[in-house]
């Protein structure tokens, strides 16, 4: 596998050099885009195409301001219990429908089924009550799983985004600029997403130029850049690759904490994703909290024997048998806790009953560190209450929740993008999506 | 583990305390003369020590994980040490009550400092958010004819051109965004905000928004963005102005000529008026040029050649293949006595500008390429035609700057 991913890195750099270096400075409107990823790019809540046919009533800025989007103001009231969000006017959805409050509300009612608080329309707002304070409600209404989404009358996805969904077939989705978009029509006519496809087919097609952007696994982030190709990569590391443990089956504190001990970080780091990304024993990056050192990291084999004693109960991870490196990563664990004197056994299930422990890898979207760790407390499956965003507070709440060893971090990792030389302007979002609204094609006519 | 241990009171009489006052008055004056921007923090950060450990000794280590000078970090301790003494904790080399490790970090709104303090085998933590910024490079330039830029304005929202208009207490700055027209005027060295106007619109403005202020001699200025005009007027004696905007595809006044402007897109369509004969191209700016020989007319068109229309005649420049979009013209006292200035093509995260002298068909280098970290957004000519308005982005920042950028000769 790894001779063959290492030609077509071969194959795409000597392509990528053959592109043009140089670019005008101000975009070009037309042509099509063309972009391949191995996720399906509307099903999963962070999806690609999401982000390009829906909006959010907030958007958080690159330096974790939160800045207006479909709202264009919001207050407070009553200590953080209710918030009004004012709607931005004029704004229409693909279909021509207006955006409504009363739209919002459905959407918003549909996407948060279980939140633990109530959304009404009165007027040209949208009321948010909750019997718990919500100081970090407009940073966390930025996360795709809240954007204002509806489905048209053919039950296709309908939203008020940058490009209007066309058709999705074979495979393939297609979507087209928007013109009224309240934001100013994308540059580009038309984008044409390959979902589903395996890394290797992504960097054949960029290899001889049917792809315009295509995926760069962490695992060979660093092979890429060694061989320079052409990559943008987020600011930040937005992957989290963390194992969890069941409390159920697991119930001493002390033999999870001796799992977690057992495992070393370091070597995944530093063999399996060669130093990209960064090693956490921490819910979120560094540079969200700016607290992660806090946690200490590394392994400790003795203390683990120690603590885990007599125990010979054998343990089970479950990893996603999709994905080779997570696999591997699994593969790579295992073997940790056995020279820590645990029995273990890999299934490659992505959710097996039985298994004890669990290899996950966690998109954190959210753009500050409040919104951060809710997103990734929800993911775990664990209690979630806003607190607010005092870096001191956070770090409380972060650790009582990690003393539970329920959930191990190990790895922050990089998302990054191979571009095509035609590819201008592309703009990674701080979690690593590709913000296609603005980008322009060198060639476009 | 080791119980928590803490100084016992001590009760200070009266001489003492004037004592204490004395040696703090004469250690603080120097302190308070050489005030620096990390006081106020360290203080902050050693009262959160403090609570933390009480009265007593402690051991001190500062590390620093964030982009922080390291010339900083002995400042910060150093201020550190101080406020803790003042509060009654000496810091020792070794076998203190407590061991405390203050990390400066950063995260996303700047820098946080984090106290780790030890005792036995406890271990407490205290945080300290310090908001800052990163300092950020000044433009620069180099001869033979230099560029200079001079800052005129800066705001997180973009910019679309900037105009100086009147001259001495008249002086006014107008600046021209996506949502406003906005009069500023000098004092006390700063440009101090007297009026804005909202400027309506139905539709949305067009991604890569352009916008254009055009000061007029029987009012005070028109300012043109898509599909939209606006006419800036005097009212009064006083310097109170009437803003009047309204949809319009009226032409942008581009020199001596009025240019159609794509009201949905970043270009101008081609159609110009008198106009040339044939219609032109699309295309991005224009640079107008008084000659012996006539009036030369310069275009930079959508598919990055540029132009030279003289005398009935159309040339593509040579010399201009590494031009980006943006030109503007700009008159000086050097050379021709006017010079085009010209963003570079390339990657847009910083961006450069270069005056050239037109010579024939023939573009010819006549600066140093004047940098920018940031993005050239838009180059117009000047209201006084011997600058030339410059707006840059600057993504790391997520703000926008407009430079006066004026050409000096060198000697």
């Amino acid at each position: 596998m790894k001779l063959t991913v290492s030609r077509w890195l071969v194959v795409i750099s000597l392509f990528a050099s053959a592109l043009p270096a140089a670019s005008r400075t101000r975009p070009r409107y037309g042509g099509t885009l063309h972009v391949e990823i191995r996720t399906d790019p509307l099903k999963s809540p962070d999806g690609i195409a999401r982000k390009l046919i829906f909006d959010t009533l907030t958007q958080v800025s690159d330096s974790g301001q939160v800045i207006p989007a479909l709202a264009v103001s919001w207050e407070a009231q009553s200590a953080n219990h209710r918030w009004q969000f004012r709607l931005r006017s004029g704004v229409h959805f693909h279909d021509g429908s207006p955006l409504t409050s009363e739209a919002v509300v459905q959407s918003l009612s549909a996407s948060c089924k279980h939140c633990a608080w109530h959304v009404r329309a009165v007027g040209d707002s949208v009321i948010v009550t909750s019997d718990t304070p919500l100081p970090e409600l407009p940073a966390e209404l930025a996360r795709s799983v809240y954007a204002i989404a509806r489905q048209d009358d053919n039950g296709n996805p309908n939203g008020t985004g940058p490009f209007r969904f066309v058709a999705n077939s074979n495979g393939i989705l297609f979507l087209s600029a928007n013109d009224d978009f309240w934001q100013g029509r994308p540059f580009v006519d038309a984008i044409e997403i390959y979902g589903n496809r395996p890394v290797r087919d992504q960097w054949l097609d960029f290899s001889v130029g049917k792809a315009d952007l295509v995926e760069i696994p962490p695992e060979l982030l660093r092979q890429a850049q060694q061989d320079r190709i052409p990559l943008a990569m987020a600011a930040r590391p937005s992957d989290l690759l963390a194992v969890s443990v069941s409390a159920e089956q697991i119930g001493d504190e002390h033999l999870r904490e001796s799992i977690a001990l057992a495992l070393d970080r370091a070597a995944l780091f530093n063999v399996i994703f060669q130093k990209q990304g960064e090693v956490t024993a921490s819910l979120l990056p560094n540079a969200l909290t700016g607290y992660s050192f806090l946690f200490p990291a590394a392994a400790n084999v003795s203390r683990s024997r120690e603590l885990r004693g007599a125990q010979s109960v054998p343990l089970h991870l479950s990893v996603d048998s999709s994905s080779a490196m997570l696999q591997l990563v699994a593969e790579r664990l295992a073997l940790n806790l056995r020279d820590a004197g645990w029995n273990v056994r890999v299934l490659s299930q992505t959710s097996d009953p039985n298994a004890e422990l669990a290899l996950h890898l966690v998109h954190v979207e959210a753009a500050d560190a409040a919104s951060a760790l809710q997103e990734t407390l929800e993911d775990f499956g664990a209690a979630v209450r806003d607190e607010g965003s005092n870096p001191a507070v956070l770090y409380q709440g972060e650790r009582s929740f990690l003393q539970s060893h329920t959930v191990i971090p190990l790895l922050y990792l990089p998302r990054a993008y191979g571009v095509s030389g035609r590819v201008q302007n592309l703009v990674l979002a701080p979690d690593g999506t590709p913000f296609l609204a603005n980008v322009s094609l060198e060639d476009a006519k | 583990m080791r119980a928590r241990e803490y100084n016992s009171p001590q009760r200070m009489t009266s001489f003492n305390r004037l004592l204490a006052w004395s040696i703090a008055l004469l250690l603080s004056t120097p302190s308070a003369l050489a005030l620096n921007t990390w006081d106020v923090s360290s203080a902050d950060l050693a009262r959160q020590i403090v609570a933390l450990t009480g009265p007593g000794t402690i051991t001190l280590v500062v590390m620093n994980r964030s982009s922080l000078a390291s010339d900083d970090v002995p400042i910060i301790r150093r201020a550190l040490e101080r406020e803790l003494r003042n509060a009654g904790v000496m810091v020792r080399a070794k076998d203190a009550d407590s061991d405390v490790r203050v990390t400066l970090s950063q995260n996303l709104q700047g820098w946080l400092w984090v106290a780790e303090v030890q005792e036995g085998s406890e271990t407490r933590v205290a945080m300290l958010p310090v908001p800052g910024a990163t300092a950020s490079g000044a433009a620069s330039s180099e001869p033979p004819i230099t560029l200079r830029a001079d800052l005129l304005y800066a705001q997180d929202d973009p910019i679309l051109d900037v105009a100086v208009l009147g001259t001495g207490t008249e002086q006014h700055m107008i600046v021209l965004d996506p949502a406003h027209i906005k009069a500023y005027i000098a004092a006390g060295g700063n440009w101090q905000l007297v009026q804005g106007y909202d400027i309506p619109h139905s539709q949305p403005f067009p991604r890569d928004l352009r916008g254009r202020i055009v000061p007029s001699t029987d009012h005070l200025f028109d300012a043109y963005l898509p599909g939209i005009a606006c006419n800036a007027t005097k009212t009064g004696d006083s310097w109170t102005m009437t803003v009047a905007c309204s949809d319009s595809d009226d032409p942008w006044p581009i020199g001596s000529q009025k240019a159609f402007y794509n009201s949905t897109r970043n270009f101008f369509t081609g159609v110009v008026v008198p106009g040339f004969g044939p219609k032109l191209p699309p295309f991005y700016s224009t640079a107008e040029l008084v000659r012996i020989s006539g009036t030369a007319f310069l275009f930079a068109d959508v598919n990055g050649a540029v132009h030279l229309l003289e005398g009935g005649s159309h040339k593509v420049l040579t010399g201009a293949h590494d031009w980006g979009s943006d030109i503007a013209v700009v008159r000086s006292e050097c050379g021709s006595g006017m010079q085009v200035v010209a963003s570079a093509a390339g990657a847009p995260v910083a961006d450069s500008l270069r005056a050239y002298e037109i010579s024939g068909h023939e573009a010819v280098t006549a600066s140093a390429p004047l940098n920018f970290d940031g993005a050239i957004t838009a180059i117009w000519t000047g209201s006084d035609k011997t600058s030339a308005t410059v707006v840059v982005r600057k993504p790391q920042e997520s703000r926008y700057e407009a430079y006066s950028v004026s050409l000096a000769c060198s000697h």
